[in-house]
């Protein structure tokens, strides 16, 4: 019996591939090429602009709650007119400011960060790269998009009900999160919370098993596992991240709904509510959802840096038209952070309780993320060094990534020791360490991203004048937002607080607040400058005229310049060498589907 | 893959002794734990017991290589599929080692923190009757808001916590 | 990964690309990989139980809450004996599965829908059972929320010991139903003939994986609910 047949089941894209040339396929109605489609780059873009819609509503809120940090004092008009019984006199409520952080913290972190990153890149670049004609399932792949669209809609149903959507942190931790009396939000909003996770958890499955039996099972031939792009590496260790971690949050999140609706007590204990009484719940333990919530959660921090660092190795080696530098060192640097982060979740967790000692070994083990990190670092520097940099937006981001990756890494040793966590926790050093080193930089490098396959995706070129006021304004502003937080969390200024005002040791920040607020402001507008080149561009930008504009060696570039359903029209190109042949013998570079030549030095 | 009509036929005989094999083992572990579960009913001594829980926990595992590796099939599949599958399963040494080791933290620390949870663990309750008396709590349990719940639970609680003053 | 530079050259060749590194087919990597992942959702409800087990006291004897037998007298003593029959059911389904995969390997349509009609028939006798037990545990007052039983010292138990049982047993539960339906869809497109048209029964083997998947969480649900 074999399974050869079963294997070559996918050359029945062949056929397909040839009859079109990217412009359309007869058969397609616009309901299959752009809603229900199957192509992989379709699904892509709809993960990147979905991903995108959620990033303005989730920067929105921010600039929102940071309108109250800046000018507690001041009134708004205009804010009641958007919010309503929100923003009461034109102030928000406390209420509606936690609401809008915690749904900030959420849709950041799930729905732009990690579907809009991952799901964009690795349904794009993973085919195109690894020289595929699509995933292994192009209609798990399609289901996977409309479980993150569907959780998307609960998500944003959830701002619309009456007792408005959760307000606990992104983190749901309990009680806030098990006790409908706890808070407005705790009520329908965190139902819908809950609703929508648990979709989300659904899609990052199918899609994870998708791209990893992709990688596994459908390269093309002669594209050895050592011959992959570092995206693909990077994308592949996202998917068993998620795979593996995923799980278990939804685990917590099924303990959850019991303890919500039918009378369990996981994870409550010994509590009394104000106006309801005693509850009667006895021997859980609110710690065992912390620790579940962070199993998955350490390891999302890198599910969302993880493609990041691989675009940007990628980028940074072709516009320095030098090969990266110590490409199985970058391997094993993405291998060893994959495993790490199933080791740390409780780095997240020295002052709630857990085991001083227990907590003396997750030091030990955080503080071993510092060693593939540095790796990753220097080898970027050193690519960098000496190269023939072609600084393209794209590149631009890239390098801004390394830095941003750098400040933020640094303070990532410092909360990684228990003894200084328990003066820095809950501090706004916190929130700058993470906003740094998880959210703008991985930003960074979806825009950076973004930015170098643009001409993949739709045949134009972004504007580069646009690109580049993009990039200075938002790589100043997220240090002038992001750095001087850390002198305010030093001086034990806690996160979370409405309103700093009022208290005595932190007015020496008001003028500092209203600062970063408005540098958020500007940097916000500035991503709509984004947005507007980008949807510009699709209709109307530079149209792309060669096969391979940034003289790169994968294979994505091989395809015609808009590929259409199966990516090449003949054959799949067959790889004789790794991608990153940059200045070698002469040639400046040398794509992967070169024959290796009679007279060439060491091949890889 | 193409075998010749004997191979064929000797590698299913094989096939299916193993089959055979695989199942005998499984039974007489599972009836191994059970003779164990019996024999554990009427011992006192807590040390004999542990190391008796730590048998069976050994059987378990091996339980699970059996129908892992013979029943999915795992042990014929490429070497490459194997520490695909094996590696990335031992993470679950350190999930299983944190969680518990605070778990039993976290027992110590209301013990010595919380007197009143220790002191729930001193006093011995009536041993309830079965009846409809725990019906109606168990009903009630959907219908009733947290307040009145805790009335009805409280009930049955009452003797279990009697003038205990509540620390917290 | 690292086999990549140790395997022997006849292995190191399956890593160039054009074909699957495993001789198999996406779908059961798939399948394998998805697996591994309800293996950790199952290991985090297990986990969860031995922590808060681990923070608890007292912990209820499961000999004194697991003693009971269909149709015998109200009272009767019998730890161990029922779950014992549905942990041999469970087994005994999975033989004629691995039965069903092999009849399917060797293309014996007959061979496949003997042994798909005895796994799925274990597995409804399963699930059978398990219905009786939770009606029973009902009925003597236990359910999510609520513990009639008492420490094993006699002190008075959380209702933690009964949330776990059934939320874990449930979802466990569910599982074996889902694999239920799964085969009888699988012994439908083999009375079809589907199998016999495509030339393989790689669906039944993928069934397959799935099924020892659900005997093998019972492996450790028994265990840990009823021996520890």
């Amino acid at each position: 019996m074999s399974h050869e047949a079963a294997l070559h089941n996918h050359e029945g894209h062949e056929s397909h591939g040839h009859d079109d040339h990217g412009h359309h396929e007869h058969h397609d109605t616009f309901l299959t090429k752009y809603v229900f489609s199957q192509d992989h780059k379709m699904i892509a873009k709809q993960f990147l602009i979905t991903g995108m819609v959620w990033a303005v509503l989730g920067g929105l809120m921010s600039v929102l709650f940071r309108l109250q940090l800046g000018y507690p004092d001041s009134s708004f008009p205009w804010l009641e007119s958007l919010l309503g019984k929100w923003a009461k006199g034109g102030q928000i409520t406390p209420a509606a400011y936690y609401a809008l952080v915690t749904t900030h913290g959420t849709v950041l972190v799930f729905f732009v960060l990690t579907a809009g990153l991952s799901g964009t890149f690795a349904n794009f670049l993973i085919p195109l790269q690894i020289g595929a004609r699509d995933m292994a399932s192009p209609f798990m792949n399609m289901l996977s998009y409309w479980f993150f669209f569907t959780a998307s809609m609960v998500m944003l149903s959830s701002l619309f009900v009456e007792t408005g959507p959760f307000s606990g942190g992104w983190t749901a931790y309990p009680p806030l999160s098990a006790l409908h009396d706890a808070s407005p939000g705790s009520k329908t909003g965190m139902d819908l919370w809950l609703i929508s996770m648990a979709l989300f958890v659904v899609s990052s499955l199918l899609g994870g098993l998708n791209y990893i039996a992709t990688i596994l099972n459908m390269r093309t031939k002669g594209m050895t596992m050592t011959r992959l792009p570092l995206t693909i590496w990077a994308l592949f260790f996202t998917a068993v991240l998620g795979v593996l971690s995923f799980p278990v949050l939804l685990s917590g999140l099924i303990l959850l709904i019991f303890d919500r609706n039918f009378g369990t007590s996981f994870y409550l204990s010994d509590i009394f509510v104000n106006g309801v009484g005693a509850l009667s719940n006895e021997g859980g333990s609110a710690i065992l959802y912390q620790h579940l919530f962070w199993f998955l959660g350490h390891p999302e921090v890198y599910i969302i840096l993880l493609p990041a660092l691989g675009m940007v190795s990628e980028i940074i080696s072709v516009n320095s038209r030098k090969p990266i530098f110590g490409y199985m060192a970058m391997l094993g640097s993405l291998f060893s952070i994959a495993i790490l982060a199933f080791l740390v979740w409780a780095h997240h967790m020295f002052v709630t309780g857990l085991n001083p000692f227990l907590g003396s070994v997750f030091v030990l083990l955080t503080l071993l993320i510092a060693i593939p990190s540095g790796i990753k670092v220097f080898n970027w520097l050193t690519t960098l060094w000496r190269g023939n940099i072609r600084f393209t937006p794209g590149m631009l981001f890239a390098i801004g990534f390394v830095s941003l990756f750098i400040s933020g890494g640094l303070t990532g040793i410092w909360l990684g020791n228990a003894a200084l966590d328990i003066y820095l926790h809950d501090s706004y050093f916190v929130v700058a360490h993470f906003h740094i080193v998880m959210g703008v930089a991985s930003m960074f490098g979806m825009f950076a991203g973004v930015y170098h396959w643009y001409p993949k995706m739709y045949g134009r070129y972004l504007n580069n004048s646009l690109g580049y006021l993009h990039f200075w304004i938002t790589f100043a502003g997220a240090y002038l937002i992001f750095w001087p937080m850390h002198y305010q969390g030093l001086a034990g200024m806690p996160r979370r607080y409405f309103d700093f005002s009022i208290w005595e040791s932190f007015k020496q920040f008001a003028d500092l607040n209203r600062f970063i607020s408005t540098v958020a402001m500007i940097v916000f507008a500035t991503q709509l400058l984004f947005l507007i080149n980008f949807f510009y561009s699709i209709f109307k930008g530079r149209k792309v005229t060669v096969l391979n504009p940034w003289e790169a060696n994968t294979l994505e570039w091989t395809t015609p310049i808009r590929p259409g359903h199966g990516n090449w029209p003949g054959e799949i190109p067959e790889v004789h060498r790794w991608p990153y042949d940059y200045g070698k013998d002469g040639h400046d570079f040398i794509p992967q589907n070169t024959p290796v030549g009679e007279d060439e030095t060491g091949t890889h | 893959m193409s075998h010749s009509h004997t191979d064929q036929e000797a590698h299913n005989a094989e096939a299916m002794a193993e089959i055979k094999k695989v199942t005998i083992i499984l039974s007489i572990f599972t009836i191994v734990e059970l003779i164990l579960g019996f024999w554990m009913i009427s011992l006192t001594s807590e040390g004999l017991i542990l190391a008796i829980k730590g048998t069976i926990v050994i059987l378990m595992m091996a339980k699970a290589f059996y129908i892992v590796a013979y029943f999915m099939h795992l042990k014929h599949e490429v070497k490459n599929l194997i520490m695909t599958i094996v590696v990335p399963l031992s993470l679950f040494v350190w999930f299983i080692g944190a969680f518990l080791w605070d778990g039993s933290s976290f027992r110590n620390l209301r013990n010595k923190y919380n007197p009143y949870f220790k002191e729930q663990a001193t006093i011995k309750v009536e041993k309830k009757e079965h009846g409809a008396a725990k019906h109606e709590a168990t009903d009630a349990k959907h219908e009733v808001a947290p307040a009145a719940k805790h009335e009805t639970i409280g009930t049955s609680h009452e003797t279990a916590k009697p003038e205990v003053e509540p620390y917290y | 990964m690292s086999t990549t530079t140790t395997a022997s050259p006849n292995e190191a060749k399956l890593w160039e690309g054009g074909k699957s590194p495993f001789n198999s087919e996406y779908g059961k990597v798939m399948m394998w990989y998805f697996l591994m992942s309800d293996a950790f959702t199952f290991g985090a409800f297990l986990i969860s139980y031995g922590t808060v087990r681990f923070s608890t006291n007292g912990w209820p004897n499961s000999n004194e809450v697991f003693k009971s037998f269909p149709f015998a007298p109200e009272g009767v003593n019998a730890p161990l004996v029922f779950v014992s029959i549905m942990t041999f059911i469970l087994i005994i389904s999975s033989v004629t599965m691995v039965l069903a995969v092999h009849a399917g390997k060797n293309m014996d349509k007959q061979g496949v829908v003997r042994n798909m009609i005895l796994t799925i028939i274990g597995g409804i006798a399963f699930l059978s059972c398990q219905a009786w037990e939770w009606n029973h545990l009902f009925h003597e007052g236990a359910w999510w929320g609520a513990n009639p039983f008492l420490n094993a010292d006699g002190t008075a138990s959380t209702t933690n010991f009964t949330n776990f049982f059934f939320t874990i047993t449930g979802f466990h539960g569910f599982h074996v139903f889902s694999g239920v339906v799964i085969n009888i869809i699988m012994l439908i497109m083999t009375l079809l003939d589907k199998f016999e048209q495509r030339g393989h029964y790689l669906m039944i083997e993928k069934a397959g994986l799935y099924w020892h998947f659900v005997d093998l969480v019972w492996v450790f649900v028994f265990t840990i609910f009823y021996l520890l």
